[in-house]
């Protein structure tokens, strides 16, 4: 399955020279299982690919594939040129892995773990410990160098497992669900980073579930069931999605639910937070038609406004669409 | 307690431990492979010792006497010579374990019925060997010694010489075979090795992994959670009891005399101790590999000190007290003498006491420490 | 280099920052040699044994004398009757009977035949062999005793009669101090069972930990990983080994006649191989609970039974004789032997040495090939 690539940037279509993972019908079966069903695209140089999909769609698999951890059932990869079926030797110079379990060793102190990790990827001395100071600077955990590993909090447990990864400079960064339980401040630092990263001509790729931080990537693919239903930029996602959407703050939110969901104009009403996204087919003025829409059932909303399409709801939308391309 | 909850604990238990695909083979093909090795190998008769033979006499006596040696099997004769110092250094290199020397004149001696000297050097570095090889040359040499006498000259009635008609007889196991010693005995330590090392390990995996706290969450007790903990590694032990059971009867043929009522109750006494220790030893680590090296500190002097291979009463007396305190060595005495003897309850009552007085104790203060342990 | 040394100083961390388990790692060797010298004895001694005088005159007394005096056979009780004996070995009261016929003295002194039986517990046939060994020894200096006296009374020198005299010399160790026997090769089978299991422990570990895929993704060759792995517990195991050595030369008073620096390149070898066969153990398991069970089994059974610490491999059948050459204790075992009580050095011991080497390479060699660099 080929996936078809919008023009702005991002995904291409495999054969990118230059192109820094290039996967090719890469598949993975565990038993009766297809966990990677026949993926092909490609990332180019410096990109933030986003890998999307619910549990299980076989993101993670992709990945450790992609870092040489696990072997294809068939098909291959080509990270930075190299075969993982062939040379993965060579690979593993050039990349940099963070799985989704904290793996990091819990009796040692952050700066151990950090001086195992460069030595480990021979990492000269002298680079060692300046490279050290500022990734340990850049991750905000500085002054924590002696504490034993296991007893930071989760969010500095993923910032030094980063920090780990990036020691050695690889070129392609590969992380799975690299935020996942991690709370919102930290998690935020944490994309602050990565984003600051790929500046550099670092490729990252990155496994999550949550839509929004996809909203950062320069070229997104949304797995489900072992395939990838959608790759495109962010914005090419979001053009897809027909209509337009319009924001409800209102007090008595599921009721103002119940009745957009009749009108004809209306595709879906889901609620985020305390707004209420609404979507719906294009036309002249649709705020003002909510706003009467409901005034008429004597919902008198705190405020109606034009939104974004979100990630989500352009998932979702595209979901109930019976979307994707096969 | 709820049977629903236990049963629950222990699918949950048996699902963790298949997750390691070598687990099934290391706990039934382990103790096999044991079975079969030490039921082939290991056997502690001492034969076959290899002799050098320096015979400076070479007459019919000297010749008779050497291959009196050469025919008792208990020596092979692997070197002979004249050269005593390259005979030595054979001995200095293992190469023989025994030298027999017969001076020159020895026929003639013997002849004259006169005392004839007759020298053995035995390699004393090995134990068994040496005592058993002194024993066997001296049997030999003083058989041969009567039999190479000429009778008295010129006596028309010998003397009255009273002998003695000793005999010494090896009750229950006359061919000295190893493997019908082996097998009970393996059968508990395996035992006691799987019971003490898993479940040590079992409580001490999920307090490493955190999950304990989720335990006492749910409406699990205390106690279903130990029952749940306990019960696998009890029948996995018995399995591999069973599989030991079955094949060193079937195939080695160790005779069984006894009855199965009396091994029963031996073993889930024993068992119970065992598992009481293993819960204290997890009580006691904060890892599984402390656990482990816990668990080693029981189980070796355990096994040095239970009677398996060493005997207890040549032990000195302080020792040969605290081997009162190892369940294995009662269990040991009721296996063999079930396996060897057909002993019942009668007469093994006493160990059988012992054990149970052990299990309850060691059982007791691991279930006081261990909710101690939980409540905090 | 570099990498094996990172894995190496991290392994060296771990260790450190593990203090009970580091402790517990160096002390159990010394306090399991400090245990098991004093304890433990191949010799047997004090056979619990009763007694059956059915002729109670003083010749039969003496010749029960004969047996209790000696350090073989303690009397622990007298009994009636026959049918008592049976009874006596099915408690396992005793473990020897000696039985004096009625009408011994009377033959004696008429110079006829005096009858006499020992029975023997033949269910632990290590302690048969040698008690059998024993009462025949015992029972035949009786009778010569015996014999002496009644030629005398007849006015016979009983010098004069001539016969074998047997001259036995025992070489290495003439006074048969256990000691000698024992420590050499509890040093061997010591050090193995500690060490096996450090390794074991190590890899997987980290496959538990979840940092066995940081590992993968690095460019870290498998052998590089297990030399580093292996590093620091060489040196652990070096301090035991010196330790122990120490204990056994100078509190033990155990001769040590070789050359010092061949048992130390003999230790390095052998710790070597025993932790390389450790980490083979770590390499296929997945989980610490398998590879804890497997490393003890594979290292206390053989090295106690496959070693030739007990067993003389000489006697075992082929096939097993090759299976001992699997577990590097038995070539430490013929050097340990040699340097300590004997004294020659690699003229004799070049094969054994040889055999260590090989071992310890190749055991590292395999354990880097079973160490999957990817799943699947």
């Amino acid at each position: 399955m080929d996936a078809v690539a919008s023009e702005t940037g991002g995904a291409g279509v495999a054969g990118a020279a230059g192109a820094a993972l290039d996967l090719k019908a890469l598949t993975r079966r565990y038993g009766k299982i297809t966990a990677v069903d026949d993926v092909t695209f490609a990332v180019p140089r410096g990109g933030l690919f986003g890998l999307l999909g619910p549990d299980g769609a076989g993101k993670s698999t992709l990945i450790r594939m992609l870092s040489t951890v696990l072997a294809p059932s068939s098909g291959d990869a080509f990270v930075l040129g190299h075969s993982i079926v062939s040379e993965p030797m060579a690979i593993k110079p050039h990349i940099g892995y963070m799985s989704q379990r904290f793996s990091l060793y819990g009796d040692l102190t952050v700066a151990e773990n950090l001086r195992f990790f460069a030595r480990l990827r021979g990492v000269g001395r002298a680079e060692r410990d300046e490279r050290a100071r500022r990734l340990l600077e850049f991750a905000g955990l500085t002054g924590f160098e002696d504490r034993p590993a296991r007893f930071l909090s989760g969010g500095m447990k993923q910032k030094l497992s980063l920090a780990a990864t990036l020691i050695h400079e690889p070129d392609v960064l590969l992380l799975d669900e690299p935020t996942t339980g991690v709370d919102p401040v930290s998690r935020r630092e944490f994309w602050r980073i990565i984003s600051g990263l790929h500046k550099r001509e670092l490729t990252v790729l990155v496994a999550t579930p949550y839509m929004d931080e996809a909203e950062r990537c320069t070229g997104i693919a949304f797995m489900d069931g072992g395939r990838v239903r959608y790759l495109d930029t962010p914005a090419g996602i979001k053009a897809r999605v027909p209509g337009s959407l319009v924001e409800v703050f209102v007090d008595d939110d599921r009721r103002a639910a119940q009745v957009l969901r009749e009108l004809p104009y209306v595709t879906s009403v889901e609620l985020y937070g305390d707004a209420l996204q609404v979507l719906v087919e294009r036309g002249p003025d649709r705020v003002s038609d909510v706003t009467r829409a409901l005034a008429v059932s004597g919902i008198s909303p705190r405020s109606v406004r034009p939104g974004r399409v979100t990630m989500e709801t352009a998932f979702s939308e595209l979901e109930r669409a019976g979307g994707g391309e096969e | 307690m709820s049977r629903r909850r236990i049963l629950l604990l222990i699918w949950k238990e048996f699902l963790e431990l298949s997750r390691d695909r070598l687990l099934l083979p290391v706990i039934i093909v382990m103790p096999l492979l044991q079975l079969f090795m030490f039921g082939y190998v290991v056997s502690s008769d001492v034969r076959d010792i290899p002799t050098a033979v320096i015979d400076h006499d070479l007459t019919p006596a000297s010749r008779q006497v050497v291959d009196a040696f050469a025919n008792s099997g208990y020596f092979r004769i692997v070197a002979r010579g004249q050269d005593e110092s390259g005979m030595k250094a054979l001995m200095d290199a293992s190469r023989a374990q025994v030298v027999l020397i017969v001076p020159p004149g020895f026929g003639d001696l013997m002849l004259s019925r006169l005392p004839a000297p007759v020298e053995v050097v035995v390699d004393g570095s090995e134990s068994k060997t040496s005592q058993v090889a002194q024993g066997y040359a001296q049997s030999i040499l003083a058989a041969e010694s009567s039999r190479l006498l000429p009778p008295p000259p010129g006596a028309v009635t010998p003397p009255k010489v009273p002998k003695l008609d000793v005999r010494v007889r090896v009750l229950f196991n006359p061919g000295l075979r190893s493997v019908d010693s082996l097998v009970p005995g393996l059968i508990a330590f395996i035992l006691l090795l799987s019971v003490t090392l898993l479940t040590s390990q079992a409580v001490v995996k999920e307090r490493e992994r955190g999950t304990l706290e989720q335990m006492f969450v749910t409406p699990i007790t205390r106690a279903e959670f130990l029952v749940g903990k306990m019960l696998p590694y009890g029948i996995i032990a018995t399995v591999q009891v069973a599989v030991v059971f079955t094949v060193g009867t079937l195939w080695f043929g160790v005779p069984f005399r006894g009855s199965l009522a009396v091994v029963a109750v031996g073993a889930l006494l024993f068992l119970l101790a065992g598992i009481g220790q293993g819960l204290i030893i997890s009580t006691l680590s904060r890892n599984r590999y402390q656990a482990q090296v816990a668990s080693m500190f029981i189980i070796i002097p355990s096994f040095l000190l239970s009677g398996f291979v060493f005997p207890l009463e040549s032990m000195p007396r302080p020792v040969y007290l605290i081997t009162y305190l190892i369940p294995l060595r009662y269990f040991l005495v009721v296996l063999r003498s079930s396996f060897m003897k057909g002993t019942g309850f009668g007469p093994l009552a006493p160990q059988l006491f012992a054990m149970a007085a052990f299990s309850a104790v060691i059982f007791g203060a691991a279930l006081l420490r261990f909710r101690k342990k939980l409540a905090d | 280099m570099n990498r094996i040394l990172a894995i190496a100083g991290k392994e060296l961390l771990h260790i450190v920052r593990d203090p009970r388990t580091l402790i517990a790692v160096l002390a159990m060797p010394i306090l399991q040699l400090f245990l098991f010298s004093y304890a433990l004895s191949f010799d047997v001694k004090n056979i619990p044994t009763a007694v059956l005088d059915q002729d109670l005159t003083q010749a039969s007394r003496q010749f029960v004398d004969a047996f209790s005096e000696s350090n073989y056979f303690t009397v622990t009780q007298r009994l009636s009757a026959l049918s008592q004996a049976d009874g006596v070995f099915d408690r396992g009261e005793d473990r020897a009977v000696v039985i004096v016929r009625k009408g011994f003295a009377e033959r004696v002194a008429a110079g006829e035949t005096g009858e006499a039986a020992v029975l023997i517990d033949g269910s632990e046939p290590n302690a048969a062999q040698l008690g059998q060994a024993y009462a025949t020894g015992l029972s035949r200096a009786f009778a010569g005793r015996v014999t002496a006296q009644a030629l005398l009374a007849q006015g016979i020198d009983p010098k004069q009669q001539g016969g074998i005299v047997a001259h036995v010399r025992v070489w290495y160790n003439p006074e048969g101090r256990s000691a000698f026997y024992l420590i050499p090769g509890l040093i061997v089978v010591l050090i193995m069972t500690v060490t096996v299991q450090q390794t074991a422990n190590t890899l997987v570990r980290e496959k538990e930990n979840g940092t066995a895929e940081q590992l993968l993704v690095s460019p870290i060759r498998s052998i590089e990983l297990m030399v580093g792995k292996l590093a620091p517990w060489v040196g652990l195991a070096a301090i035991d080994v010196v330790g122990i050595t120490l204990i056994g030369l100078y509190l033990f008073g155990v001769p040590f006649r070789g050359d010092v620096a061949l048992y130390a390149l003999a230790s390095l070898l052998f710790i070597t191989g025993c932790l390389g066969f450790g980490l083979i153990v770590s390499a296929r398991a997945e989980s610490t609970e398998v590879a804890n069970l497997l490393a003890a089994i594979l290292s206390i059974l053989p090295g106690f039974l496959l070693s030739d610490f007990i067993f003389p491999i000489r006697n075992m059948p082929v096939v097993i004789q090759f299976v001992t050459y699997l577990f590097p204790a038995r070539y430490f075992m013929a050097i340990n032997r040699t340097l300590f009580l004997k004294g020659p050095g690699l003229s004799v011991l070049w094969p054994q040495f040889a055999g260590l080497a090989v071992y310890a390479a190749v055991a590292l060699l395999v354990a880097s090939i079973l160490y999957r660099r990817r799943v699947g």
